[in-house]
Parts: C-alpha cells; structure tokens; sequence
C-alpha cells in the first residue's frame, strides 16, 4: 500500500518535470547548450592534452574518452534522479523542510520527489556519447559487458547519490553548504577524469575507501579494456564491484542521514 | 562664462563616491569568511593534481622543448593563481539588478552608473587579491614555482593588468546582454568554460594542434590569460612584448567600444514597470 503511494507521488513528480521543461523551452534549450557545452570542452580538453602527449600511465585517448564516458553516464544517471537531493539545504534555510517532516511519507523520498525542473536530456547525451566510446575504444561488446554495464553506471549513480547525501545533511548542523558542495563536485569532475595509476598513494586510497569515486569509472574501465596496471593491489574484477560499492556507500550515507534528521530542530522560522 | 543651468543627465565626475563604493564591495565579500578557505584549498588541490598529471605526462612521453616539466607546473599555478581573481562575475551586480529592478532607483542617482558597477566589481576583485597573498606563499614553499628575474615579473604584471581589463569588459558585455534576456547564467557559464579552455587556462596554447591555434588566437580569451603566462614562463621572449601587449590594449578597445554601445542601447530601454 505503501510503495503503492510513493509509485503514484513520483508518477505525479515526473508529469510535473516535464510539463515544466515544456512550458520553458528556451530555457531548456539554453541549459542543455551547457550541458552539451561542458562536457564537450572536458572532452576536448583531453583530445589537445593526448594529441601531443600520447600516453598518460599507458592509457591513449581512446581509452581516456571510455573513462570519461563511463563517468558521465552514472553521474548524468545521478543528475536525472537524485539531483533534487541538492536542494535540502535551501529548503532547510528557508523553513520548506519542515513540511515534509509532518507528511506520511518518508522524508527522503519526499525531498528526491520534490518537482523542479528536471528532464532526462543530459542522460541521453551520456548515453549516445557512451556508445561512441565504446565503439571507439574498441571495447569488447558480450554478454557480460550487457550484463554489467547497466549495474555499474547504477552503482556509480549511488555513489554520487551517497555524497551528494552526506553533504545534504550537513547542512543540518551547518546550513549553508553551497562551497562545500561546489568543491566536491569540482574534485569528483577532475579527479575522476584520469587513471587513478597517476596519483600518489595518499589520493588513490581516498578516491578508492574514501569517497569511492574511482569505482565510478577508474575499476570498471580497467576491467573491460584490460589494462594491467593495478591501483593499491586491487585485482582487475574488482571494476565489477562498483554496484555493491554504491549500495554500501549509500546506505552508509543513509546512516548519517537518520542521525541528522533526529537531531534536526529547524532554522527558527 | 558658465551656463545658467547645468545638464542634468550628466553628473561631473568626483572620484569619491566610487572609491567607497569600491570599499563596501570589498567589506561584503569579506563576510563570506568560508570561502576564503575553500578558494585556498580548492587551489593547493587543483595544483596538487595539475602536478601529478603532468608528471605521469612527462615521465612517459617526448617533452615539449619549449616547456620543461617545471616550467609546465609553474605555468599551471600561475594560472590558478590568477584564476583566484580573474573567474570572478564582476559585474554581476547589473544582472542582478536587471532581474529585480532596483537598477531604476541608480540612474537617479548622482553617479555615472557604468563606474558604479566598474567600482563595485573592482571592490570585489581586490578583495579576492588579498587571497593572492597566502595562495602565492603556497605556491612557492610548497609547489616550489619558477620565479624568473625582476624584468620579466613586471612585464607579467602589466600584461595581467591588461588581461584583467579584457576580462571585465567581456564579463560587462554578458551581464548587459541581461538587457534583452533574463536568462543568462548558462550562457556565462558557457563562456567561462570556453574561457578556460581557449584561453589556456588548463593546457598552454602552444601546446594545441596547429590548426586550432590559428582559430584561438583570433578569439579574445587568449589575450586574458595566454598571454601574461607566456611571459611569465619565458615563452615570449622580452622583444614581443610590445608586440603581444598591444594586441591586448586592441582587445581591451574593442571591448570597450561595444560595451559602451550595449550599455546605450540597453539603458535606453529600461521601462519601469510599476514597483
């Protein structure tokens, strides 16, 4: 009866979604532009690095695009769903939050429900730039990699869920968290653009214990093209991790969650 | 002898009032106490990581002769560091104004509005400098950052004078766009990664495919952060620094000229709906 409910709410929230991106359409066309733009330039940032230093740590272009594309389905995946997440902050700082806190469904999906804006146009992007990579990169195409491709962008998209949840209930204690925000997203984007082999020791424990953005893409890309080189002693299979990771981060993350809405006591509204 | 009745759209020109509109501006930012720290420990982290990538590129290719590895990662804090001062939306303040209308009550002020704004983002710019200070200590004692002689430091400085101003009439010119559409931000974040890109921000331009850098330098980017740091690395030897100076003082011109020609038309068009 239940999930019954939460089905018919995120039925509604999706109708409101795209009837909103309708009603706006320049301004939609104007920020897909940006998305295109963004992802575009990381990419091209990568080709003008690669074409005149071929080889990073024995990866070419073609597997950094892969890399990359890896990336950015799961994140886009987390954008489309999740992104609403990002915006508990200014509900707590404006006192919306707390409406949710006295309706009968549970508040987290109530905040992942909140209507917006929010249109599917940059995982579709991701998706058709992932094809590309993959043919590109000349990336073997079986049962397995079918099987578990899917799996892992959804593990990486709980991965970014889980930090994009933690950084959410700080802002329990500390309200405003927009910098500590921007600098995560900024690192996530940067850091997971290379092979984690280029780092120091220090940084490839953090991006693989830590935050786990490395099981995003770094694990996964190493696995299906075959390269040899480990990160911290992990075998190759562990790229097929990546969904556990997420469910475990996120639950983790969910943790914490709890413990900050139990201590929630508002702004002073 | 002097006219009865003075204009009365054109206010005479008194320093003062932009000087403590300058102060404000820097009093504001300095309320933002949390983002000092995060602008300092973005920095020490991007440069941490701009270091061990171009390590890794330079342990296992063919080096650029023109950029030793040193050099590279001196060029890419260099870069960063003027980034602390360069990224920021100056002019802001006009769109922001624009979107809830309070723009109406600055042009009864006494004051050449376009210098307000000029003075405020100025403010606010030389707020983000003082975070230069520390972030320049890091750089040196920790990232051990080339410092070349006197000379070259203080045709680094002036280019970067230059580039500032070529920024800011770029950043003005996407805030007056606010004029004719509201919706503006993605498109300035758009021009920002472009920035960041074409301007070699993150890769030195000579570092780009010959065909590209013909399309490159004919864009304006170039001039705002290229230039400064190819002088600074020793690229640009001292006997084209007439020659790569004058072309910014061109763009800064440029700039301007259409600057002042959307502000014109862009004033001209304020309607002031109720309120």
């Amino acid at each position: 009866m239940r999930w019954r409910r939460m089905a018919g709410v995120y039925r509604q929230y999706w109708r409101i979604n795209i009837l909103t991106t309708l009603e706006y359409r320049e301004n939609f066309v104007v920020w897909f532009a940006f998305t295109f733009v963004y992802h575009g330039s990381s990419i091209a940032a990568l080709w003008i690095v690669l074409s005149r230093f071929p080889s990073m740590n024995g990866w070419s272009f073609r597997d950094m695009a892969f890399l990359y594309a890896l990336w950015m389905v799961a994140h886009a995946l987390h954008n489309t769903l999740f992104s609403t997440v990002g915006e508990v902050p200014d509900h707590i700082r404006n006192g919306e939050f707390d409406r949710l806190l006295v309706r009968p469904l549970d508040t987290l999906f109530q905040a992942i429900a909140t209507p917006g804006q929010v249109f599917p146009d940059e995982l579709v992007l991701a998706i058709v730039t992932f094809v590309a990579a993959t043919i590109y990169a000349g990336v073997h195409v079986d049962a397995m990699f079918l099987t578990f491709i899917p799996l892992i962008f959804i593990g990486g998209a709980l991965i970014d869920l889980g930090i994009n949840l933690i950084i959410s209930t700080a802002a329990f204690w500390f309200v405003k968290v927009d910098a500590l925000r921007w600098i995560f997203v900024q690192l996530e984007q940067e850091f997971t653009r290379y092979p984690v082999t280029i780092y120091t020791r220090g940084v490839r424990f953090v991006l693989t214990f830590v935050f786990p953005f490395a099981f995003m893409n770094y694990f996964p890309a190493r696995y299906f093209l075959h390269k040899g080189m480990s990160g911290l002693g992990l075998p190759p299979v562990a790229g097929l991790l990546t969904p556990a990771i997420g469910i475990v981060f996120v639950a983790l993350a969910y943790v914490f969650w709890r413990f900050g809405l139990n201590r929630y006591q508002g702004v002073g509204h | 002898m002097t006219g009865a009745v003075e204009p009365r759209r054109r206010p005479r020109f008194r320093l003062e009032p932009y000087v403590e509109f300058a102060r404000t501006a820097m009093a504001r930012e300095a309320t933002y106490r949390f983002d000092v720290f995060t602008t300092i420990g973005s920095f020490v982290v991007r440069v941490y990581l701009l270091r061990m990538v171009w390590t890794a590129l330079y342990a296992h290719n063919a080096a650029p002769h023109e950029l030793s590895r040193r050099a590279i990662i001196t060029y890419s804090a260099v870069a960063l560091l003027m980034g602390i001062v360069m990224d920021i939306d100056q002019t802001r303040a006009l769109k922001d104004k624009l979107h809830d209308g309070s723009i109406a009550t600055d042009f009864l002020k006494p004051i050449i509005v376009p210098f307000y704004f000029f003075a405020d983002g100025t403010g606010e710019v030389l707020f983000h400098a003082v975070l230069l200070i520390p972030a320049t200590l890091i750089a040196l004692l920790i990232f051990h950052i080339i410092v070349p002689g006197p000379g070259v430091l203080a045709a680094f400085a002036l280019s970067f004078l230059l580039g500032y101003l070529v920024g800011f009439f770029l950043n003005f010119i996407l805030n007056c766009s606010a004029f004719w559409t509201l919706e503006i931000s993605a498109v300035q974040l758009i021009v920002t990664w472009l920035t960041d890109l074409f301007g070699g921000e993150l890769i030195p331009l000579i570092l780009f495919p010959a065909f590209l850098q013909n399309f490159i330098y004919a864009l304006p980017f170039a001039a705002m952060f290229s230039t400064p740091l190819l002088i600074y690395v020793g690229v640009i030897p001292p006997s084209r620094y007439f020659e790569v100076m004058g072309l910014q003082l061109v763009w800064i011109v440029g700039l301007a000229i259409v600057s002042t020609l959307m502000w014109r038309a862009g004033s001209r068009r304020i309607v002031v709906q109720g309120g």
